[in-house]
């Protein structure tokens, strides 16, 4: 693949989570569990890993953060979205390269949600310095578990058919 | 579809999770006495109160990166208004319990309720 047809995909890709991640906080969790988020614009850090490769999943991961925080938030919205990102992409990638003979993209994605969900929870740990931070993570890990799944159906979805429309190699 | 790793993953996320739980019940089940409420910003205590001690419904309100006012009415305590983003801080809604906890992290903002006579210490670091 040439350089720019690279980074063309890969803006491409950085755009369509950043509509997913402004698309989804419209969408209302019905749990009564502040914070917690659908993370559908993990299905493209999923996709862009499984086509690319690690650094270019971390770098769609950080631009998308970067440029939603610039959106809605400020820099402790940035700082929160990037950790978990960046971590439930290491270890997606992690999972996807080294135990694929393990796992299926659904549990690439379920183990990917958990790790944001820990990456999350280590910086407010590290703000908020209470541990009482800690009692949500269960709860977290829940939501955690059934989006990881849904965003791994999904990524199952769209990198079959990517993979058909040849538009990647 | 399903392989082997992704059954064995689920069922001890599960596992964390229950276990989780249950530990969470248990440290706050050890809570007695009456509930004070601390607020902090910035890793400052800024006030403690008494929940259980309050006789009239208060509004404080904290400045910061942002503006959070806080409501405390006898026995629970809430994040009521805040000029931030995401306002998980005003929808987690009111704290009434031991060990329970709002956080407002735009503002660094964060207010507890912690056992009568319980350090701070024993739940921070």
């Amino acid at each position: 693949m040439s350089k720019n047809k690279k980074m063309v995909l890969l803006a491409l890709f950085v755009a369509q989570a950043l509509v997913l991640s402004i698309v989804e906080s419209f969408i209302p969790v019905p749990v009564g569990i502040p914070g917690v988020k659908l993370g559908l614009a993990n299905i493209i850090t999923m996709v862009v890993i499984m086509f690319f490769g690690l650094k270019e999943g971390l770098v769609v991961v950080i631009i998308r953060c970067l440029l939603s925080s610039l959106f809605a938030g400020g820099p402790m919205i940035f700082l929160f979205s990037v950790a978990g990102g960046v971590l439930s992409a290491l270890v997606m990638y992690f999972l996807h390269s080294r135990l694929s003979r393990l796992f299926s993209t659904i549990g690439i994605s379920i183990a990917g949600a958990v790790a944001h969900n820990i990456g999350q929870i280590l910086i407010a740990l590290v703000t908020l310095q209470t541990l009482s931070v800690l009692s949500y993570l269960p709860v977290l890990m829940i939501s955690g578990i059934i989006m990881g799944c849904f965003v791994g159906l999904c990524s199952m979805f769209l990198s079959r058919t990517l993979k058909k429309l040849n538009i990647l190699n | 579809m399903l392989k082997k790793g992704d059954i064995a993953l689920v069922i001890l996320l599960v596992v964390a999770v229950i276990a989780g739980l249950a530990g969470i019940r248990f440290y706050r089940g050890g809570m007695k006495g009456d509930r004070i409420a601390v607020i902090k910003q910035e890793n400052k205590v800024i006030r403690e109160i008494n929940l259980d001690e309050v006789q009239e419904a208060e509004r404080l309100s904290l400045t910061g990166d942002y503006n959070n006012i806080i409501l405390i009415e006898k026995g629970r305590i809430r994040f009521e208004e805040s000029d931030c983003p995401d306002l998980v801080c005003v929808h987690t809604g009111w704290l009434d319990k031991t060990g329970s906890f709002a956080a407002c992290l735009p503002n660094k903002s964060l207010i507890m309720i912690k056992g009568e006579g319980e350090e701070v210490d024993g739940a921070t670091y």
